[in-house]
């Protein structure tokens, strides 16, 4: 190794990274700590069930054949002639926002929750929430 | 530019976009005129469309200039079972891994190159995937098991129909029940 | 003893790999006597995929192809789609556009940085640099209602309008970035280590990188001033001053030299785009329903500058709701294969991530 040109600079700059020390560190100490999540954040599906007309728009938009349309088992919006509201796979949801842009009585759309774990592939055969 | 309207049939899509048609057996000559004479000097890309319905591939080839500022389709059409074209690689370094892209997803046979092995897909042994007559759904449901407990979803359009129908009866029978009340007498 | 060819795999299980891809090395010695990339670690079939899928379904697929920056593909299949379909919009969703498009540069630009930190061992600038991306993350959560796949970009325009006090917070976040520059130039771009292991290293001959097709920092690193945004411009960059910063070495050095003057610029041009944003303007133009928008039998090529070169789409239509076909060209097809089997040769083992990270290879959208 050779020292033709001695970069007395490019080796005592960088040791100026010992002053991030005293800076506050910037991570969540998640889950003592929670982050605030964004208004319009795209996670988990309510719907409004005394608002669905059960059209299956939403079942026909969806790009990955996400959302089955199955009969409800308390009548809740007598303008919903099919009796049937979505049911979405989570397996195949990527969560595009597609079927709330369709949905004509803005019964459906997608909250803030985002956090799912369970142990079979079935368990992810979600029935959206109502709003809060 | 002017030497492409004198030789070719250019058509513009765009301001900056130019198309021109040459066939597969011309297509070097084509392509070296073209990148001699003109601005047009590098390779872009090479894309494949399949219309199947008129049993063809059309290849474009894709050129731009030095100023990468303007580009240059050159289409050429092909059969699409037992068509070849030669490759570009002697000339553009860079079809090397195009041609192998679209010999693999195609079939198509590009004479001359000699890394034409497997890009993307290793051990495939069904027809290449990207021909139009390979149906990946049927592949999926004969390879693959689909999501348990989805069975019980229903076709609203029938529902709404059925219920209808239901509906239909129910209020032809509260009728009937109305304009016959219990126990009067029949036929007197 | 005679010196043999060793055949080793470097990857797709690397620390110093960008994403899931091997290069098969036959090595003499530390040196490198040939190198064959593989692919096919991650091939999701999304071309075959939009065949049974209408334009809008389609467009949910898109920004999967590259995963450090989604943003230019949506870009491109919008404009691919407006393109063959005749669809203009308007000038307040041009300027959102290049917002979101000179945001995820800039996120890009980071992530780049902590990749190439860490293939040399300086991995404390790829902690920093990561949680500044993340600040710019936060920013795309609130206007997308998603951190990296966005789904924004629309034919049409954009799919949402700002919200409140957005261009206000952009505006801090570029002031905190700007103050941390100086600090990265300290620890990383002018850190003794980095220029003497990056200074010669992956020379590129200017006259082969126009000839072949190299795009991005692989022509701007070798004093070839292109950058699609001034030479085939597209949305309001036209409207936009900024500068291409262009460096003479070819090496490793003069590319990440290259990708520290396109941050500032992209600064630069965000100030801007807050300053002439227009108050007033349609955000989506109006499209048939998503079984009725066809698109007409004809073809169009478009290209976008990422952050990492010339991305290409190459889109057919043919006259039903369907997309006949979308062909995608990112800067990394090239480079991965084309390039970086010609660098490779006679360099160290030891060299070859670096090389990697410097040219920005991307897996994801060599084999889509």
């Amino acid at each position: 190794m050779t020292f033709s040109h001695i970069d007395i600079k490019g080796i005592v700059a960088p040791f100026s990274a010992v002053g991030k020390v005293w800076e506050h560190p910037g991570t969540v100490c998640y889950p003592d700590q929670t982050k605030t999540v964004a208004p319009g954040y795209r996670g988990f599906h309510t719907n409004d069930l005394d608002a669905c007309i059960g059209c299956a728009n939403c079942q026909d938009v969806c790009m990955n054949d996400a959302i089955d349309m199955v009969t409800i088992t308390q009548e809740r919006n007598p303008k919903n002639k099919s009796a049937c509201i979505p049911r979405i796979d989570y397996g195949r949801c990527c969560w595009c926002n597609l079927c709330v842009d369709v949905c004509p009585p803005d019964s459906l759309s997608l909250g803030q929750e985002c956090i799912h774990a369970a142990p079979g592939s079935q368990d992810f055969l979600f029935f959206p929430k109502e709003p809060s | 530019m002017t030497y492409l309207y004198e030789q070719y049939d250019v058509q513009e899509k765009h301001p900056r976009l130019f198309a021109i048609r040459t066939e597969a057996s011309t297509l070097i000559e084509t392509l070296q005129e073209v990148t001699t004479h003109t601005e047009f000097v590098t390779l872009a890309q090479i894309a494949c469309t399949d219309w199947i319905e008129e049993e063809r591939f059309e290849l474009t080839y894709l050129l731009t200039d030095r100023a990468r500022s303007r580009n240059l389709m050159v289409k050429v059409p092909l059969p699409r079972t037992g068509g070849s074209l030669p490759s570009l690689a002697f000339r553009f370094p860079q079809a090397e891994v195009m041609e192998r892209d679209l010999h693999e997803m195609y079939g198509i046979v590009f004479e001359g190159n000699t890394t034409l092995y497997d890009f993307v897909l290793e051990g495939w042994h069904d027809i290449p995937p990207m021909r139009r007559e390979f149906d990946t759904l049927a592949y999926v449901r004969e390879h693959y098991d689909f999501q348990r407990g989805r069975t019980d979803g229903k076709d609203v359009k029938v529902e709404q129909k059925r219920r209808r129908e239901e509906a239909k009866k129910r209020k032809a029978e509260a009728q009937q029940q109305a304009q016959t009340p219990e126990g009067a007498p029949h036929g007197e | 003893m005679e010196n043999r060819l060793v055949t080793i795999f470097h990857g797709p299980q690397h620390p110093g790999i960008t994403g899931n891809m091997s290069v098969e090395l036959d090595l003499l010695g530390e040196t490198i006597h040939r190198a064959r990339t593989h692919v096919g670690y991650l091939h999701r079939g999304f071309e075959k995929l939009i065949e049974r899928r209408t334009v809008i379904q389609a467009f949910t697929i898109v920004c999967r192809i590259c995963v450090p920056e989604p943003d230019p593909n949506e870009e491109n299949f919008a404009r691919a789609v407006e393109g063959l379909a005749g669809i203009e919009i308007s000038e307040r969703a041009q300027y959102i556009r290049v917002m979101v498009q000179e945001m995820s540069r800039l996120a890009a630009q980071l992530l780049w940085m902590g990749g190439q930190s860490g293939s040399i061992g300086l991995e404390t600038v790829g902690q920093w640099s990561l949680y500044d991306r993340d600040l710019i993350l936060d920013l795309f959560e609130q206007l997308t209602g998603g951190r990296v796949y966005h789904m924004y970009t629309y034919p049409g325009g954009v799919r949402r309008d700002l919200p409140e006090g957005f261009l206000r917070r952009l505006g801090e976040l570029l002031d905190h970035l700007e103050k941390q520059l100086p600090r990265y130039d300290r620890t990383f771009f002018d850190n003794a280590t980095l220029r003497k292991r990056a200074i010669g290293v992956g020379v590129i001959d200017p006259d082969e990188a126009l000839a072949n097709g190299y795009v991005g920092q692989a022509l701007r690193g070798c004093g070839i001033r292109r950058d699609l945004r001034r030479d085939n411009p597209y949305l309001v960059y036209d409207r936009l001053e900024f500068d291409i910063p262009v460096f003479d070495g070819g090496d490793v050095y003069s590319r990440a030299l290259v990708r520290r003057g396109e941050m500032r610029e992209s600064i630069r041009i965000l100030r801007q785009v807050i300053a002439q944003m227009p108050a007033e303007g349609a955000i989506m133009q109006k499209l048939p329903k998503h079984r009725k928008f066809t698109l007409p039998r004809d073809d169009i090529y478009v290209a976008t500058e990422s952050a990492r070169g010339e991305f290409g789409y190459y889109m057919a239509g043919d006259g039903s709701e369907y997309i006949r076909r979308m062909q995608v060209k990112g800067p990394s097809l090239i480079h991965g294969f084309t390039l970086l089997e010609s660098l490779l040769v006679g360099e160290e083992l030891s060299n070859v991530a670096l090389i990697m990270n410097s040219l920005g290879i991307c897996p994801p959208e060599i084999e889509r």
